[in-house]
């Protein structure tokens, strides 16, 4: 509550709080995250897993969404994106004995190549023809994977040098924690700015963009870039977390789970994704660790949940947030939304 | 004589026509190099790719929905094909003479057919139907991420319900493999590959010569001009939906033999069946059995030549290309901008 208080008095910290797209609110949810590890039933490591595991499929969601919710293309090969940065940086660790502190943000760089490419090769493609190249890319580049045994030992799995030289998850959990909240600042200042509002005329109509003197070749290849640069960093995170890295990060699969979270959590509001994916991730996982006797079920509900939500509720969690607790008379939520 | 000239060369320097003067140049050196079986394999896998992914391009062309679930179907038509087998195969161990021996099979194959069309019916009523009634912007995409959730469901209650193990049989019909230019192939895959070939066929004829079929490609030139012209366009998408799962039920189905039923079988057909549709463009029937024919000889080549497990990359590295220089694939001159939203 110490920083509802300094927002409402000093209205200069809630306008630097909007810029960088929090409101308090979001500052007390970062702030139960970081508590989060200290919290009984929590402390456990096998819970701290999940939960670094939720925040990888939050963070990836936030660069998804970066580029379904406002160009409006769904990139089909994210996770293989993100498993491309992973063993960029698993590879230059373990050959050229590069630290992962720099070998994360190689691979990142190393991904925004390759979403440079994607990007400028899906120029002259519209809509579901751009998904589906980015998705044969996805294939292409996990049969590469699976094949090039001598570099990546394929379905054997690369061994990778963990980040910090513990066995506990506290400190991955932190740094996790910190990567999604830098994606998530980095990809809200760029929609919040006059780009984003770029991003949002070409989503909507293309024709109706270019006339108004919009160049969506520049919009579009920079949008691909920036959200493959950020899948590269996680995917770097996750191959230096899990100390093990096999093809199975790009399956379409992984790109599945993480177009649900970010579905599921709103399309267009970035951090619909990123707040869905606690519950949901740690639900699933739950479901899963208790009925093992019914292999399947987490997924079954999962998609059920997509479905549903697609069919009878498109504009997900943030759209309820938005529609039922935003508009909201009390003046406690209000003061917690950052409105006078 | 010279305008019948021109018109093949005219013909040749299409795109249409240099890929398929490539492939068959590709065919007869990859035949002449290696030997027939080449040829015998391309023309068997192409059967099956050809039945699976008509069903892809009539969904696509006719209800603009880009299938990702199309696999699933085939893993239903073989789950079922399987368990309407089994005790017909136990029964004919016990009675070598009876006229199962034959027909089971058939009765086998025809099951999982109609277990497909009514699995795309259900999903119709269940899935496709609601999202139509409550919002038609965007429905390219969404009807697409909507599939990735059905295709999601289908495998996982597939795990939950059947188990995760391989669910295969040995042989539908069995006996002497058959010879073919010194290649032996054995009976199974000449009677699926001549079952696909009759059904692709019956398919065609239905589509160009009866008034449905008639009906379904007005619907997928133009909805609201066959509407006007008295055309129920519920009816038609729910007979394109029935048709496109059945063809994916019976590939499935008659396959049983080579692809075992497992919750994820049906991604590999998926996949091919996406290169072929992207290749031959949307909509196009004819144009999806030869793009399906191309794409089994370009797997067969690449394993031939570069290895197992490459038939992954070096296609979708081809279909990449095509997609940058021909988005409207190879045959896809006449549909084009179906999807152009």
């Amino acid at each position: 509550m110490e920083t509802t208080k300094t927002a409402q008095s000093s209205p200069a910290s809630g306008a630097l709080l909007g810029k960088i797209g929090f409101n308090p609110a979001g500052i007390l949810c970062v702030l139960l995250l970081l508590a989060l590890p200290f919290i009984p039933p929590f402390n456990q490591e096998y819970l701290l897993r999940w939960l670094i595991y939720a925040a990888y499929i939050a963070t990836l969601s936030v660069g998804f969404d970066f580029t379904a919710g406002f160009i409006n293309i769904v990139n089909f090969g994210y996770a293989a994106v993100a498993g491309f940065g992973g063993y960029t940086s698993a590879l230059l660790a373990v050959n050229f004995g590069i630290s992962p502190w720099i070998g994360i943000f190689l691979g990142g760089a190393n991904a925004a190549i390759l979403g440079l490419i994607i990007g400028m090769i899906s120029l002259r493609l519209r809509g579901i023809f751009a998904a589906c190249l980015s998705w044969f890319f996805g294939l292409a580049l996990m049969g590469l994977a699976t094949k090039l045994v001598w570099l990546t030992r394929g379905p054997l799995g690369l061994r990778t040098p963990r980040m910090f030289e513990t066995e506990s998850n506290v400190p991955f959990y932190y740094l996790i924690i910190v990567l999604l909240i830098l994606t998530y600042i980095i990809c809200k200042m760029v929609v919040n700015s006059k780009v984003g509002l770029a991003f949002k005329a070409i989503g909507q109509n293309m024709d109706a963009a270019r006339t108004s003197g919009i160049n969506p070749v520049f919009y579009r290849v920079f949008n691909f870039t920036l959200s493959c640069a950020l899948a590269g960093v996680i995917g770097g995170f996750y191959a230096h977390y899990y100390g093990i890295l096999t093809p199975n990060v790009m399956h379409t699969t992984k790109t599945v789970e993480v177009l649900a979270v970010a579905y599921i959590g709103g399309r267009g509001s970035l951090w619909g994704g990123a707040v869905i994916a606690f519950p949901f991730i740690f639900l699933m996982e739950i479901v899963r660790s208790t009925l093992s006797n019914l292999p399947g079920l987490n997924l079954v509900i999962y998609a059920l949940m997509l479905i549903l939500v697609m069919i009878y509720y498109p504009g997900g969690f943030s759209y309820f947030f938005d529609t039922h607790v935003r508009q909201s008379k009390n003046k406690i939520i209000r003061a917690l939304l950052n409105k006078k | 004589m010279s305008d019948n000239l021109k018109d093949s060369i005219a013909w040749m320097k299409s795109a249409k026509g240099i890929t398929i003067l490539g492939s068959l140049l590709l065919a007869t050196y990859a035949t002449i190099n290696s030997g027939p079986y080449i040829l015998v394999n391309t023309i068997i896998t192409g059967g099956m790719l050809a039945l699976v992914s008509t069903g892809l391009t009539l969904m696509l062309g006719v209800l603009n929905i880009a299938m990702f679930a199309h696999g699933e179907f085939f893993m239903i038509g073989s789950l079922s094909a399987y368990y309407v087998f089994t005790p017909i195969s136990n029964y004919t161990t016990l009675h070598p003479d009876s006229f199962l021996v034959i027909w089971g099979p058939l009765v086998a194959i025809f099951a999982s057919m109609v277990v497909g069309a009514i699995a795309g019916i259900i999903s119709e009523f269940l899935v496709f139907r609601p999202l139509r009634k409550r919002a038609s912007d965007n429905w390219v995409m969404n009807s697409f991420l909507l599939t990735v959730g059905l295709s999601v469901l289908l495998v996982n209650l597939h795990q939950l319900i059947f188990g995760a193990d391989f669910k295969g049989i040995i042989r539908y019909w069995g006996g002497m493999p058959l010879s073919f230019a010194d290649v032996f192939i054995s009976r199974d895959r000449v009677i699926s590959f001549c079952l696909s070939v009759f059904i692709v066929f019956l398919f065609w004829v239905f589509m160009s010569y009866t008034r449905t079929g008639r009906a379904i490609r007005a619907v997928s030139q133009d909805a609201t001009g066959a509407q006007i012209v008295g055309i129920n366009i519920e009816t038609i998408v729910l007979i394109t939906i029935s048709l496109s799962c059945a063809l994916a039920g019976v590939a499935g189905g008659s396959l049983l033999f080579m692809y075992p039923a497992y919750p994820t079988m049906g991604l590999e057909p998926l996949y091919m069946a996406w290169f072929v549709v992207i290749l031959s463009g949307l909509g196009n029937i004819l144009g999806a059995v030869a793009g399906a024919f191309m794409v089994a000889l370009l797997k067969v080549v690449t394993v031939e030549y570069v290895g197992a497990g490459w038939d992954f990359v070096v296609p979708s590295i081809l279909i990449m290309l095509v997609l940058i220089f021909k988005p409207s694939g190879i045959f896809g001159s006449e549909v084009r901008g179906v999807l152009d939203t």
